[in-house]
């Protein structure tokens, strides 16, 4: 039954969504709905139903739900939760898991501290895409290929977790497990990423190579430098599908760290990022050409970076 | 069936949908708002986009409750009314913006996102902006032209306002 307070522009009623057996052929099955307000009220409701699943932005989870991937008891949905989406910039950095990308982008302070995020967002999807999206879903998605992980590795970020009996934290590098797979308990969320502020000696970029401009990436690199002059102190690397996990090229940051940064070092910091990665060949590219885009990207990067340039 | 209110086009609805209930199988189904096309189902095509909360989003990735209490505007919602068109709606028709049309409804949200956000956009922007919106016809020239006087339009009917 549909009631309106004024007429619809539009020709008129149409047959009633149920998109069990709808046009769309979607093979979802129906399951319990909760939008909780509170965190305390989101683990209740998870702990209410096994089989339970949070809804963050939608923009993973509801491709596999509509095709039958996904076939939760409950969805419970965390758009609602205003705790989830405090962003804080300070000595430290501080970003709610269900912060949508497109309002992050809009955080200039949070931009100008961690620039290889900032870069990694202006990319990742599409306008539509990042106005719902969130951080935590991406990270929470798993998948090798996710843009917001490799800066938030370059930065040093920590995940922390919250569930209905306590909090605790752990390195991003230590939250992937392969694709798909987190360490994330049954029960447990994402709730926040804690980033300790960059110096301001510290420089950072992000580099993506996909087939055309709006796709999932088919190399991915992030750099952060901490530089005296051309001097390199500190060297951050990682790297996005090229692995099974987004994951730190610690052969590339070796070859960087301590060292004038010159043609010699760019050439060694390039073959250990292709010694480092371990691309697989799938519908998207080839093992030798990612491999190849591994070192491309990172001296492209670390370039831009001695030159203080930002594209 | 849950329970499901919010405003579209400027106007309040309550509707009874089914959990799985996608924002464009409300908008398209019990609604009547065929505007909004789908194609690709996926977030990829930005046939579906529509704009909630002012913001231009896949309504094909929007869980149908998620939008409880909140605003949504679609194509239908953009022109004056008794078939006016938005200047932005405008633009396309006078620059062959529009081929077949499938695209352009999405295409003209964007768009109008886009230009309340950025009066005057240079072509890359536009490009960047609209790169979540594909079209299978124009070669999308036409399309970033269209965008283009749009702004023009857009800027000059409001120097006619405060000049």
């Amino acid at each position: 039954m549909v009631t309106m307070s004024e007429p619809l522009l539009g020709p008129g009623r149409g047959r009633c969504a149920d998109p069990g057996r709808g046009e769309s052929g979607g093979r979802a099955r129906a399951f319990a709905y909760h939008r909780p307000a509170t965190l305390a009220e989101a683990f209740e409701r998870f702990a209410a139903q096994p089989g339970s699943q949070f809804l963050a932005g939608g923009t993973d989870l509801l491709v596999r739900l509509r095709d039958g991937r996904l076939r939760p008891e409950a969805l419970v949905s965390l758009s609602r939760v205003k705790e989830l989406t405090a962003v804080e910039v300070g000595p430290q950095i501080r970003i709610g898991a269900m912060a949508r990308f497109g309002e992050l982008l809009g955080h200039r302070a949070l931009c100008e501290a961690l620039p290889a995020l900032a870069e990694a967002m202006r990319t990742l999807g599409s306008t539509q895409i990042r106005n719902l999206a969130t951080l935590g879903g991406n990270l929470c998605n798993a998948s090798p290929c996710a843009d917001s992980a490799p800066p938030l590795l370059v930065h040093e970020a920590r995940v922390r977790i919250l569930s209905a009996h306590g909090a605790r934290e752990l390195p991003l590098e230590d939250f992937f497990v392969a694709p798909g797979q987190t360490r994330l308990a049954p029960g447990e969320l994402l709730a926040e990423l804690v980033v300790d502020r960059p110096s301001p000696a510290t420089r950072s970029g992000f580099a993506k190579k996909g087939r055309v401009r709006m796709d999932i990436a088919i190399a991915s690199i992030a750099v952060s430098l901490e530089l005296d002059g051309a001097r390199c102190k500190k060297a951050r690397v990682a790297a996005g599908s090229l692995g099974p996990r987004p994951m730190r090229l610690k052969g590339a940051e070796a070859a960087l760290e301590g060292r004038l940064i010159d043609a010699e070092a760019l050439k060694d910091a390039r073959a250990a990022a292709e010694k480092d990665v371990a691309p697989i060949t799938d519908v998207r590219s080839t093992e030798a050409y990612r491999r190849h885009m591994a070192g491309a990207l990172l001296a492209r990067t670390v370039t831009r970076l001695l030159e203080g340039r930002s594209r | 069936m849950s329970a499901l209110a919010f405003v579209v086009n400027g106007g309040r609805v309550e509707l009874e949908v089914a959990p799985g209930a996608r924002l464009v199988d409300v908008l398209r189904g019990p609604l009547g708002l065929v505007g909004t096309k789908e194609a690709c189902g996926n977030g990829e095509c930005g046939a579906c986009t529509v704009l909630l909360d002012g913001k231009p989003v896949n309504s094909c990735l929007v869980l149908a409750l998620d939008v409880e209490g909140r605003e949504v505007t679609t194509i239908e919602g953009l022109g004056g009314g008794e078939g006016r068109l938005s200047a932005v709606q405008e633009a396309f028709v006078e620059r062959g913006g529009v081929q077949c049309g499938f695209c352009s409804p999405g295409m003209i949200m964007s768009a109008t996102a886009l230009l309340r956000e950025r009066p005057a956009p240079t072509d890359e922007e536009i490009e960047a902006a609209l790169v979540g919106n594909l079209c299978r016809c124009t070669g999308y020239k036409q399309i970033v032209e269209s965008v283009k006087v749009a702004g023009a339009k857009l800027r000059a009917a409001k120097e006619a306002r405060h000049g």
